[in-house]
């Protein structure tokens, strides 16, 4: 309150000498105080507890089997997330065509295999061979094209790749539709009457721009999805859990090896949270710096249609 | 101007007309929006539509270019119809890529601009010459100056929409239109969205095409801008032309009622 205009009278308060005293919280302190308290027992407890055999955590973290796990956890996901980007996609095109035939059956698509617990899906398709013995592609004149066993398409991998992209391209038709919904239908329009094809606006004119809202729930996706991988072990695939459990029947050293998981999960994680982080961030800046030329870098030519305009 | 053989005889339309609207009906359902509408534009000529809000102003605009399908009549512009191919006595409905070749030759500006947010100023002229006509990007460019000269943009060429005022949008809007050369321009209430004193500059790029003799069909409250610029005057109301003419006679002395009570409340 230095330069104010505001001359106090000459018997006032000097204000310069006011000390603010802050409210006391009694509650909040007591809390913290029992938290840290909690916080302490269960590391304690943890960390001395000879069964959580820190040592042999240690030992396992790079185990070569356990990363072969990661790397497998890490690739299924990757497929899984590009696979069910792609179907998911063309599930949301199709949900929002003016034409029966195709909106009827993405819709039941998504509600099919979004309503199905993944769990259940997965065993579902790993089991595909008790009903189906053979694949056929069979034409009326040609004859077999080819035929071959279930039992040898349908490894657990393949199952699991083919269950996990169903269930997760469900979500994201639904993530991708309310993006397309989100951009006016006057950018449509403008496109179509410059003379551009639907096919042409749409990759052109309204996918850019509803980019900035799918980018940011499908790096959550992504996040589940790594999660969600974990069931896969129950169908012999492999993964990050699998390997560990794989390990642990022999060893019996069940909770290290958990501990180990939990870690490997923790991190990836973060790592992905991290690049969610940096890319909602690019999404939501909203264009404080329009007009400002051509963006450098590959990554930001790609997503330079973040600096896009809220036209009425 | 064209080599495709101009239908304009068999409908009755004069050999130079430009748009050629016989008996236009358009459906919402049972909704009737349009009623049997007529018109006609010559080359280089511009008409002026008004009337009140939802008297299917706008869906007739819409219609000219294919974006609403008609439900009766005969549209040609150019002395062809543009979703259809006729042999005959049939109309054949054309694949979509043919109806977008047609449509790049009509433009049309929107109320609301509807720039492309995520492109600047050249990327939105540019963007259908090159993916729809396949020109060179440099020529296309090029051209783009000339066009963002001649509605006194060419400094923003590098911007990106939303950083300019909406005078300033609606003429980037009406440059991008004219980066595809079309044989005839559509406004649909070109400065309804804008701030008053934002209007005359786009009024002022309007008359300057209308000079340089584009044909243009203008949906509009400008009633000065109709009667120091249009050929024509058309007021609709209901789906129906209520009255047309002369700009200048009709806004001096409107024969029908419904024509005088909504020229005291615009003008
Ligand atoms: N896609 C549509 N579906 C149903 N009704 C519509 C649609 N578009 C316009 N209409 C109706 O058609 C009428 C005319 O609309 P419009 O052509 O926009 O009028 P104007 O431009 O003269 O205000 C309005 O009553 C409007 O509600
Ligand atoms: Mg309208």
């Amino acid at each position: 309150m230095a330069d104010s205009a505001y001359k106090a009278p000459a018997n006032a308060t000097d204000t310069t000498a006011l000390v603010v005293v802050p409210l006391r919280h009694p509650f909040r302190i007591a809390a913290i105080t029992m938290v840290v308290i909690s916080v302490a027992a269960i590391l304690y407890s943890v960390f001395t507890n000879k069964e959580f055999q820190w040592p042999i955590v240690g030992h396992y973290m790079l185990n070569p089997i356990i990363l072969r796990g990661l790397a497998t956890t890490i690739t299924l996901t990757v497929a899984v997330m590009i696979i069910a980007v792609i179907i998911g996609t063309i599930a949301a095109l199709m949900m929002l065509s003016p034409s029966r035939l195709l909106s009827v059956p993405a819709r039941v698509f998504v509600w099919l295999f979004r309503g199905a617990p993944a769990l259940v899906q997965l065993i579902l398709w790993y089991n595909l061979s008790i009903v189906f013995k053979t694949i056929t592609l069979w034409l009326p004149g040609v004859g077999t094209i080819f035929s071959v066993q279930t039992n040898d398409v349908m490894t657990p991998m393949t199952a699991a790749i083919v269950a996990l992209s169903l269930h997760e391209a469900g979500y994201m038709a639904e993530i991708v539709r309310s993006g397309l919904n989100s951009v006016v239908r006057g950018q449509t329009e403008a496109a179509l009457s410059l003379g551009m094809r639907p096919a042409l606006s749409i990759r052109r004119i309204v996918l850019p721009q509803a980019m900035r809202l799918i980018i940011p729930p499908t790096g959550n996706e992504a996040i589940n999805l790594l999660k969600t991988t974990s069931l896969v072990s129950i169908i012999a695939v492999g993964d990050l859990l699998y390997s560990a459990q794989a390990i642990y029947a022999r060893t019996f050293e069940t909770l290290p090896l958990l501990i180990v998981v939990t870690i490997w999960y923790l991190i990836t994680v973060s790592v992905m949270s991290f690049g969610q982080y940096h890319l909602e961030r690019y999404f939501s800046k909203d264009d404080r710096k329009t007009g400002r030329g051509r963006s450098r870098g590959i990554l930001r030519r790609i997503f330079s249609f973040r600096q896009r305009a809220a036209v009425a | 101007m064209t080599s495709r053989t101009s239908h304009n005889a068999r409908f009755g339309a004069p050999e130079n007309a430009m748009v050629f609207a016989a008996g236009i009906r358009k459906s919402y359902g049972h909704f009737e929006v349009l009623k049997g509408v007529d018109l006609e534009v010559p080359e280089g000529n511009v008409a002026c539509i008004i009337g009140p809000s939802g008297s299917g102003k706008s869906t007739f605009l819409r219609c000219i270019n294919h974006l609403e399908e008609i439900n009766g009549g005969v549209l040609l512009v150019d002395g062809d119809f543009v979703g259809y191919r006729l042999n005959g006595n049939k109309l054949y409905e054309l694949p979509p890529a043919a109806i977008c070749a047609r449509r790049a030759e009509i433009g049309m500006v929107f109320q609301q601009f509807n720039l492309f947010p995520h492109m600047t100023v050249m990327g939105n002229l540019i963007e259908a010459p090159v993916r729809v006509r396949g020109e060179r990007p440099a020529a296309a460019r090029e051209r783009a100056m000339t066009l963002l000269e001649r509605v006194g943009l060419a400094q923003k060429h590098d911007a990106y929409p939303r950083s300019l005022s909406g005078g300033q949008q609606q003429r980037v809007a009406i440059a991008r239109a004219l980066a595809m050369k079309p044989k005839v321009l559509l406004f649909d209430e070109p400065t309804s969205a804008l701030d008053p004193e934002l209007v005359g500059e786009v009024l002022t790029v309007m008359k300057d095409l209308a000079q340089s003799g584009m044909t243009m069909v203008v949906v509009t409250h400008e009633i000065g801008f109709a009667r120091e610029v249009a050929d024509q005057l058309i007021f609709m109301d209901e789906g129906v032309v209520v009255e047309r003419g002369s700009p200048r006679e009709m806004i001096a002395s409107p024969q029908s009622r419904r024509t005088k009570e909504f020229l005291a409340r615009v003008l």
